[in-house]
């Protein structure tokens, strides 16, 4: 709405990065340059994940209402990227566990952060009509910025030999879900709209 | 576990109704409806009219706008821009609104005017020259309602009225959830328009049996005139006399191709452009054929002159003089074969004879006869109007439905009648009051229709009509399928003492965004501080306990 709406939004999104990055200590470690590295990676991976998806996947032309579960399925795979280019990450920074994993987790949130909200809240958050989706935005990227870290922590895990056989699953199946997430939401709402249909089309008949 | 589940769900879908609707309607809610994204919404908005008369500055003057939306309701309306629907617009809020310096005024007009009560029409047209008489340096603007301006109207009528009402909770809730609307246009400033020509257009059939015949001259002027430019339609001011004056163009050159029945009279045909500017088109043609010229047919033998003003509706007839006929005189013979038409064949109409002096002290002439009679010719104005003061002759209101084609082509038949009776002389040859010289067929009312409603389907106003629109082009080659020596006919106004200034700005696309006030910002930026205050309290507790022991400074 106006350039002090534009700072609200601001803060509310960078902020949090800020007092993570001040609170675990990272700034202890001069991990400055390695988060920047992450996020280099970030933009590499999200390139590559790009051009694959642009080569090989047609756009799909289909009826408006009916859902491409094959094709988003395979386009959800190609996340898979994701989980390997904060493995890339991890494994190239030397030290504990949890430094590994916060270095790649800000690092990448915050490419994320720069990337993909920085210019919209630009644009949109400064001009005079007011919308509550920017502060939606910075708010999402705060749960953006835990779901990496999640998913950082998970990726560390699966691949530490000494992990126990019981955790396997579970992790697994977590990794799975970070990248399907958001295949998993859309498969929901459309099973759960169509149930919904069917049970009104039965009470009207 | 799934038999109990299933069971669970056919109790809530047979009986309970309660539980379903607990349970369904909030995911029905949430899953099916959308919500109805309020951006901003653009829509075209026409402003009153800017001109300037003989000097005189009439209208508004500004045309930028950028100012927060609000209803005559609200308490505090300087700078700010007030919107009023129609149906609720009288003269009183007007003023208020001016006189507590608002911003702008928009008025919001409903799409289709017949569904207006006449009431409302009526007080509205009236109310039109007040506003224009008095200069307004605010822009005023009027916008057709559709359902989104609807909506921007309620939302601002209950945020304005309930201003300056509630304790400090409720103005901080009203805070967060009120919508505001600024109102933006995109143009610039308005400026003159330099170098506007006006469009007369002229034809002439010719009459047969020597030199010097005496010529009627039949006038009528095109444009329309409103309280804003773009919506003045004139259907019955003047779209009526135009399409009149082309029927009858059109009959009397069908006469005048066989030699039997062509008269001698000179018919010659004038439509007149900015007519509603003082008779700017037909004051300089005046000057031009009468003191440019040599020789020109008005400079000759002019028997009368006819203008045609407003005649699609009404069942009376006025033939407004600025000086009563003499005796043996072609007006005077005009005057009583209308007499004569109207009580043998048109018995229902009322026709009358109004005698008004000119006034020359007045800003503006009344009737387009009086420009002739100042240049000493005969001349008389034919309405169904008893007053050229009437609201009906510069109104927006004055649409299609104004016109009653029945009346027009009655009117029409009448006027032709008595015309070819001054015409061929019929009274002294001793043919008998109700003798029909045009049958039913011949004044073709599909032709008067068509005409009637391709005029009132663009506005006509004289600032929008210039020398390359397709209403003049339209118009001069219908006369000219009819009519010999078409002619164009090209007013300017004079550079150092105009006599008419437009100016543009006419139309603009306004924006109204949805704003929240000030006070929002600053509750957004302590709510934000204190989350990251929460955030940061959160993770030093999480740092200092024992999850992460390694990494604690």
């Amino acid at each position: 709405m106006t350039l002090f709406h534009f700072g609200n939004c601001f803060a509310l999104a960078y902020f949090p990065y800020f007092i993570t990055y001040k609170c675990s200590g990272l700034s202890e470690y001069n991990a400055f340059w390695r988060c920047v590295q992450a996020g280099a990676t970030y933009l590499f991976v999200q390139l590559c994940k790009m051009l694959f998806l642009a080569t090989f996947f047609p756009t799909w032309e289909g009826g408006a209402g009916v859902y491409d579960f094959v094709g988003e399925f395979m386009k959800a795979t190609v996340d898979l990227a994701d989980l390997l280019g904060l493995h890339l990450v991890m494994s190239r920074n030397a030290g504990k566990g949890e430094y590994k994993i916060m270095v790649a987790a800000m690092g990448w949130a915050t490419a994320e952060l720069v990337m993909s909200r920085c210019i919209p809240l630009w644009v949109g958050a400064r001009g005079i009509e007011f919308d509550w989706k920017y502060i939606q935005m910075s708010f999402d990227s705060n749960i953006s910025l835990v779901h990496y870290i999640a998913m950082a922590a998970v990726v560390w895990m699966f691949t530490r030999y000494d992990l126990p056989k019981s955790f396997r699953l579970p992790v697994t199946v977590l990794l799975g879900l970070c990248v399907y997430k958001a295949f998993l939401m859309e498969c929901l709402d459309c099973t759960a709209k169509a149930i919904l249909t069917f049970y009104c089309f039965n009470t009207f008949m | 576990m799934f038999e109990e589940a299933s069971e669970v769900f056919d109790n809530m879908f047979k009986s309970s109704f309660p539980l379903t609707f607990i349970v369904f309607i909030p995911a029905v809610l949430i899953l099916v409806s959308p919500l109805p994204a309020e951006a901003a919404h653009e829509f075209t908005v026409y402003r009153m009219q800017q001109y300037d008369l003989q000097g005189q500055p009439y209208g508004t003057r500004n045309a930028i706008l950028n100012t927060e939306a609000r209803t005559v309701e609200a308490e505090v309306l300087s700078r700010r821009c007030v919107i009023m629907r129609l149906v609720d617009f009288s003269y009183e809020r007007y003023q208020k609104a001016l006189r507590q310096s608002a911003g702008a005024v928009v008025i919001i007009l409903p799409k289709n005017m017949s569904t207006m009560p006449q009431d409302i029409v009526q007080q509205f047209m009236e109310l039109e020259p007040e506003m224009l008489a008095t200069e307004t340096i605010v822009p005023v603007y009027f916008a057709l309602e559709d359902d989104e301006l609807l909506s921007i109207y309620t939302q601002t009528l209950t945020s304005s009225s309930s201003q300056g009402s509630s304790s400090a909770a409720e103005v901080l809730i009203h805070t967060a959830t009120a919508n505001g609307f600024q109102m933006v246009t995109s143009g610039a400033q308005s400026k003159a328009v330099s170098d506007w020509s006006i469009t007369s257009l002229e034809g002439r059939l010719a009459g047969t049996g020597g030199e010097d015949l005496p010529t009627i001259v039949l006038v009528a002027h095109y444009d329309s005139f409103g309280v804003a430019p773009w919506l003045s339609y004139g259907a019955d001011s003047n779209g009526s006399g135009v399409s009149m004056l082309l029927e009858l163009a059109r009959l009397f050159s069908r006469l005048y191709t066989y030699k039997r029945t062509h008269a001698g009279y000179n018919l010659l045909f004038f439509v007149s452009g900015g007519g509603k500017f003082n008779y700017q088109g037909t004051k300089r043609w005046l000057e031009d054929n009468l003191d440019h010229t040599d020789s020109s047919l008005l400079q000759d033998n002019v028997a009368f002159v006819l203008c045609l003003d407003t005649l699609g509706n009404g069942d009376s007839l006025h033939l407004h003089v600025s000086k009563p006929p003499k005796e043996g005189t072609p007006q005077y013979a005009l005057l009583k074969e209308l007499e004569t038409v109207v009580s043998s064949q048109y018995p229902e109409v009322k026709f009358s004879m109004v005698h008004k002096k000119i006034n020359l002290a007045d800003d503006t002439l009344a009737w387009e006869h009086e420009r002739f009679g100042i240049r000493r010719l005969p001349a008389f104005t034919l309405s169904h109007l008893n007053s050229h003061r009437e609201a009906q002759r510069s109104s927006i209101m004055d649409v299609r439905p104004h016109v009653d084609l029945r009346k027009l082509s009655r009117n029409t038949k009448l006027i032709a009648e008595a015309l070819a009776r001054v015409i061929y002389n019929l009274t002294e040859k001793g043919a008998p009051g109700d003798l029909q010289i045009f049958t039913e067929q011949m004044v073709q009312e599909e032709q008067l229709s068509s005409v009637v409603d391709w005029l009132t389907a663009q506005p006509r106003a004289a600032q929008l009509v210039d020398k390359d629109s397709s209403v003049v082009s339209t118009l001069e080659y219908h006369l000219g399928r009819y009519l010999k020596d078409v002619r164009r006919h090209y007013v300017k106004a004079d550079k150092r003492d105009p006599e008419f200034v437009f100016y543009d700005q006419l139309k603009q696309t306004m924006n109204a965004y949805r704003v929240k006030p000030a006070i929002f910002d600053l509750l957004l930026a302590v709510c934000i501080a204190a989350y990251l205050g929460v955030i940061y309290l959160a993770i030093q507790v999480c740092i200092n306990s024992t999850w992460f022991p390694s990494m604690s400074p």
